[in-house]
């Protein structure tokens, strides 16, 4: 195998990566606001690229329509946990993971029901020919998705650390009970991480959308690789979902390039089974038994 | 004394029915609809006891009875293993592999232990597309043989909901003794208070790895009679919608109980095949059922843990029982 050819398959790695980054980090924003492991985040992404579809057939410009599918997203996952998780908040994690899973059986059968069950595609971001480098080429589309996926990154990490919501929901990640004591509104920190969570998963299944196409049956799929991604980063942090996802999407990548294509996302599911079992801390994670 | 009265009565005038209805009826269509209802009740016993009991949730079941239905199509179809030979080697590979599965699975608990499973799950369906020597890939596996045991073959729609019916009753009635024998009172302590059942003695990891291959094997039962009822199996069967919907079923029962999901499990098959019990019904009612199943199970089972979380078992039971509340 040439080098360019190395370097292509590293590219798209990095571009499903960088994908799956975004969705990993609304599964670890919300674990770490409240231990809950959201079973709902892949339709999330699902909503995202649909929902921009649908802007765009109705006639709305593209970028208003991305904007608007993230922030609907949003409004989904805030109305989820206010009505469907809240009411039993102090339940054990069975009774939260199936009403997530219930929620995200919904969204899914809704999205058949109001956009169809066919494949649709969103128009590229910015048209054009591709950007080529070192002999490999680069689809406009996936520099859109690297440049959102920095974006947020930079944008999440900011927040988190220089802003006053950002130090509450550290605090309340830390103890949700001894922020509630300071004084911090620990509910709305829970919902704020719910919406966020479903505008970053969102995000990352427009930014995809016109380069693969999307579904109202691609949430699942892209749940467990962005659940994967942030399992092995290690859940919680933030800087990790990332880590994971990319490193996921280059394994994926070269697992193709070097193994089979049929079995691409075996490969990686195989991997997140074997971090599960081997290591549930994740690879950045500190060793030393967690509570899983 | 008149629930104990209730407790024998009930189960024992609906076997009656169960075995009375090809006397009573000769409905090609019903027979098919009830049989559906016989498969999803093994492996919803299987999934009560590893739910309501035990505290496990699994989102791979439906791979496990895909795992039970490729092993039977392919033995009989391919390899013309005899039906019960093929049958059995289908339920115990479906219990081995979960019994593998189940090992590593010891570490985790809660979200992560589903989430295992939901992987798993994928992978097969993985697998079930792209090992096409053995599944037919997409297109899936046609023309697998009906029942057979030596030259009585079991090919007519009652026949086969005999055949089906009959196993599910064995199996609710093996299960619903199982939680009042000793493993039984062992794991509803597992479910209770995992710490608590280690301190009595009870070696909480072997009875969950038992109780985990037990369900996998009573999914591969009910997958290895499902592929020679139907006579063609494809990968879009054994798929995450139909374990979440099994999920669904246990659940709207309610835990700690058998009866409970029982009923939930015949309520939901039923939803989308009402017309084979109404026969007047009109066409749309039928097809705006089917079209809706997820979403009516989804927001059911959701509303049930809002508002009800015991279940329908939590609805039959007059008085909660001691240790019922989460």
């Amino acid at each position: 195998m040439s080098s360019s050819e190395l370097l292509q398959f590293l590219i798209s790695g990095l571009q499903n990566g960088a994908v799956y980054a975004l969705v990993g980090l609304g599964f670890t924003l919300v674990y770490a606001s409240t231990g809950i492991i959201n079973f709902a985040q892949g339709e999330f992404f699902m909503l995202g690229g649909m929902l921009a579809v649908a802007g765009v057939r109705m006639g709305l410009p593209l970028p208003l329509s991305i904007l608007a599918a993230v922030l609907l997203s949003a409004g989904v996952g805030v109305a989820m946990e206010r009505f469907a998780l809240r009411p039993r908040r102090d339940s054990g994690a069975l009774v939260l993971i199936i009403i997530t899973i219930g929620a995200s059986m919904v969204l899914k059968s809704l999205a058949r029901h109001i956009f169809g069950p066919n494949e649709m595609a969103l128009p590229a971001f910015t048209p054009g020919p591709p950007v080529l480098l070192l002999g490999a080429a680069i689809d406009r589309q996936v520099l859109w998705i690297w440049g959102l996926t920095i974006v947020a990154v930079v944008g999440l990490t900011l927040l988190y650390t220089k802003t006053k919501l950002g130090r509450a929901m550290r605090a309340s990640s830390l103890s949700h009970d001894a922020a509630r004591l300071m004084g911090i509104d620990t509910a709305g920190v829970v919902m704020i991480s719910f919406g966020l969570a479903a505008a970053l998963g969102a995000l990352g299944g427009a930014a995809v959308a016109p380069l693969t196409q999307t579904a109202f049956d691609v949430g699942a799929r892209a749940g467990l690789k962005g659940f994967a991604a942030a399992i092995l980063g290690g859940l919680g942090n933030p800087i990790a979902a990332v880590v994971g996802g990319l490193v996921l999407g280059v394994l994926e990548s070269l697992s193709v390039a070097f193994i089979s294509s049929t079995y691409k996302d075996a490969i990686s599911l195989v991997l997140l089974l074997a971090v599960l079992f081997l290591r549930p801390q994740g690879l950045l994670g500190k060793s030393g038994r967690e509570k899983v | 004394m008149r629930s104990r009265l209730a407790g024998t009565l009930v189960p024992a005038v609906g076997v009656i029915l169960v075995l009375a209805m090809p006397f009573m009826t000769t409905d090609r269509y019903l027979f098919k609809v009830l049989t559906f209802v016989g498969l999803n009740l093994i492996v919803v016993a299987g999934l009560a006891l590893l739910f309501g009991y035990a505290g496990q949730i699994s989102l791979g079941h439906a791979a496990f009875f895909g795992i039970g239905a490729y092993t039977a199509g392919y033995l009989t179809g391919e390899a013309a293993v005899p039906w019960l030979v093929a049958t059995l080697v289908a339920a115990l590979l479906a219990a081995l592999v979960g019994f593998v599965l189940s090992l590593p699975m010891l570490r985790l608990k809660g979200h992560y232990l589903a989430m295992a499973t939901l992987g798993f799950s994928e992978i097969m369906t993985v697998l079930f597309i792209e090992a096409r020597g053995i599944t037919g890939g997409n297109d899936g596996l046609r023309g697998i043989p009906y029942p057979s045991l030596g030259s009585f073959k079991i090919d007519t729609p009652s026949g086969v909901y005999l055949l089906v019916w009959i196993t599910a009753i064995v199996v609710l009635v093996l299960a619903a003794n199982l939680v009042r024998t000793r493993p039984g009172r062992a794991l509803r302590a597992l479910h209770g208070a995992e710490l608590g059942a280690q301190a009595c003695g009870i070696d909480t990891g072997r009875l969950r790895v038992q109780v985990f291959a037990l369900s996998a094997g009573l999914a591969g039962l009910a997958g290895a009679l499902y592929a020679s009822a139907v006579g063609f199996i494809s990968p879009t069967t054994f798929s995450l919608e139909f374990s979440v919907l099994l999920v669904a079923m246990v659940v709207l029962g309610g835990t700690g109980s058998v009866t409970g999901p029982v009923v939930a499990c015949v309520l939901l098959t039923l939803l989308p095949y009402v017309d084979a019990l109404v026969p007047g019904l009109p066409r749309e009612v039928v097809s705006f059922l089917q079209d809706w199943e997820a979403d009516i199970a989804g927001i059911v089972m959701i509303l049930v843990l809002l508002f009800a979380p015991g279940g329908v078992a939590g609805l039959l039971r007059r008085s909660p029982r001691v240790g019922e509340a989460e």
